[in-house]
């Protein structure tokens, strides 16, 4: 007999419990897995996405972008935008998270539309009962945007008349009017070369078969609608721009809506001037207290917080997040290993001080003397400069938390621990 | 901690990885691994263990670059981070998104070469204990016997007892 089946208590049983509850909370876990598990609370930010999908349906060669911070569910949205496109019939949705598709430190103009020139041609491939001319076609248009966007090997003819090839001509050679040189291979480097630096190359070498594309794509669906994910990455707003700007205008003059995860700097400072260029800024705010919690708790329950978790422990947690939606998982998760390795049947008070202090030391670790003055100016004054480059990146690492904008915060967990230390 | 003794906490670290989680080991040094094979290594195989290592803070652009392609970090195995104090910064202020997902999962080691003072140790084999209601010599002579099941916490257990010569 096993060890474990002769233990008292239900051993194995807790065990289960606690894995069942731990599979439900993983803060790490793609979107699209949770959304089809159904643990995702869809009404969280009012149907952002509703709105989002709802306009690049109505006006095509619209562009929004999605901001918000780091963990607040700007992928989630993005994949419910995606999802209820598709299910109107007529538009085709095409989610792209561009870091999975090449590094983006070498990204540049024309990697947005390589990328996607490359799955709309796929797409349209994998179409049941396409015509042999019609594959064709593609295939010929698929096989240009694949050069642009990787590259090409070609074969190059050196003449032996050339000073530079280095090669002698021998004259006792019996066959004169053999062709004097020999044939080597160049390689063009293309838009989607993770990792080596991208080449600038001029977008109009992609317009036409993207062009012909969209003609042929546009005979089965009435719209296109592309979805960029990752660009969020690029965490200053002048990164985001020299990667986004030409791809940008293309995709309007071409009638393709876009829609894209954007960095949070983009709202502030030099970066406003970017976000004037789009016809919609939507602002992921991070979920406040009062009724903003009990959406929280929301999301507790929808992946069955509750089997665990007390209702004041789940309020705890939901307040020591600060509304970051990656923190609450986290929190959530942490407690649960805490509340298992320690032997408790479920989570405890104790449990969630412990986890709720080790995320605060983890946002304090790093800061400078100044950066926690301003925090602790910020808690005491409620002042806070948003448009000073070290505030910026304060957002931008989570530190301080945007609820309006004119409401910032220090993350609830960072200013427990900030509390306890001198200052 | 010491060089000298954050290489030995290293190696301490991943044998007791490899037996608690009865996985290979794996340690990428941030300095001097190729970064653009990185992303292919982690993927080769994808489900053992990782521990990504720096002993001197890497700089910002490899920080940034590793944020980007946080996506080509996702696999199946647990991914570690052994870092000096030096890097935390570094990693909070252009590796930000990495850090969400490390969430509150920092810890420091401490210069004894493990996490674990020895009143935590016995702390936790006395909860151990407690739970299974067994004691240290029953676990050692089942493990001796073969009869020890393989699961995580016995694992520890003999871990902690400094028996993982028996796991």
């Amino acid at each position: 007999m096993a060890l474990s089946q002769s233990l008292p208590g239900g051993q194995v049983q807790r065990r289960d419990k606690f894995r069942k509850y731990m599979r439900a909370f993983n803060p790490t876990a793609r979107a699209q897995d949770v959304i089809e598990a159904g643990l995702v609370f869809e009404d969280l930010h009012r149907s952002v996405y509703l709105n989002l999908a709802g306009r690049a349906d109505l006006e095509p060669g619209s562009q929004q972008l999605l901001v918000g911070g780091i963990g607040s569910g700007k992928t989630t949205e993005l994949v419910l935008a995606s999802r209820w496109l598709r299910e109107q019939g007529n538009v085709l949705p095409l989610y792209i998270d561009i870091t999975s598709e090449t590094d983006l430190s070498g990204l540049n103009s024309g990697s947005l539309l390589a990328s996607f020139g490359i799955h709309l041609a796929i797409r349209l491939l994998e179409s049941p009962g396409l015509p042999k001319d019609s594959a064709d076609r593609l295939n010929a248009l698929y096989g240009k945007i694949k050069e642009y966007a990787y590259g090409k090997v070609e074969s190059v003819w050196v003449s032996y008349d050339d000073e530079d090839s280095g090669q002698e001509y021998d004259d006792r050679d019996d066959y004169d009017d053999a062709p004097r040189g020999h044939y080597t291979t160049r390689t063009i480097p293309g838009k989607l070369q993770p990792p080596l630096p991208a080449l600038l190359r001029d977008v109009r070498g992609i317009r036409e078969p993207l062009e012909r594309l969209l003609t042929a794509a546009r005979e089965v669906h009435k719209d296109i609608v592309v979805i960029f994910d990752g660009l969020d990455r690029l965490l200053a707003a002048d990164k985001f721009s020299a990667v986004a700007y030409q791809d940008f205008r293309l995709f309007r003059s071409l009638d393709v809506s876009v829609l894209a995860a954007a960095p949070i700097s983009i709202l502030y400072g030099a970066g406003r001037s970017i976000s004037e260029q789009f016809d919609r800024v939507q602002h992921l705010a991070v979920i406040a207290g009062g009724h903003g919690r009990g959406f929280l708790q929301s999301v507790l329950s929808k992946r069955g917080g509750y089997e665990l978790l007390s209702p004041t422990e789940a309020d705890s947690i939901c307040e020591y997040s600060g509304g970051v939606l990656r923190d609450l998982i986290s929190l959530a998760r942490d407690a649960a290993e805490e509340a298992y390795v320690s032997g408790h049947a479920s989570i405890t008070p104790s449990d969630v001080d412990k986890v709720v202090r080790q995320l605060g030391t983890s946002y304090l670790r790093g800061l400078g003397p100044t950066a926690v003055q301003t925090l602790r100016d910020l808690e005491k004054s409620k002042s806070f400069q948003v448009d000073m480059p070290t505030n910026i990146e304060l957002l931008v690492t989570r530190r301080v938390l945007e609820y309006t904008s004119t409401d910032f915060r220090v993350h609830p967990a960072l200013l427990s621990v900030l509390s306890k230390t001198k200052g | 901690m010491p060089l000298q003794d954050s290489e030995k906490a290293l190696n301490n670290l991943r044998t007791d990885l490899s037996s608690l989680l009865q996985k290979p080991t794996r340690v990428f040094n941030l300095q001097d691994h190729p970064f653009e094979q990185l992303g292919e290594s982690l993927h080769q195989p994808g489900d053992d263990v990782v521990i990504l290592a720096a002993t001197v803070d890497p700089g910002s652009a490899l920080w940034s670059s590793l944020d980007l392609i946080r996506s080509a970090l996702e696999r199946k195995g647990p991914i570690i981070f052994w870092l000096s104090a030096d890097c935390v910064p570094s990693l909070s202020e252009h590796a930000p998104n990495i850090r969400s997902f490390i969430g509150g999962g920092i810890f420091a080691a401490g210069p004894d070469g493990g996490m674990m003072t020895e009143e935590d140790r016995q702390s936790r084999l006395q909860q151990l204990a407690e739970h299974y209601q067994l004691t240290n010599d029953e676990i050692v002579s089942r493990a001796l016997s073969g009869t020890l099941p393989s699961e995580p916490h016995f694992i520890e257990w003999l871990v902690l007892l400094g028996r993982g010569d028996l796991v």
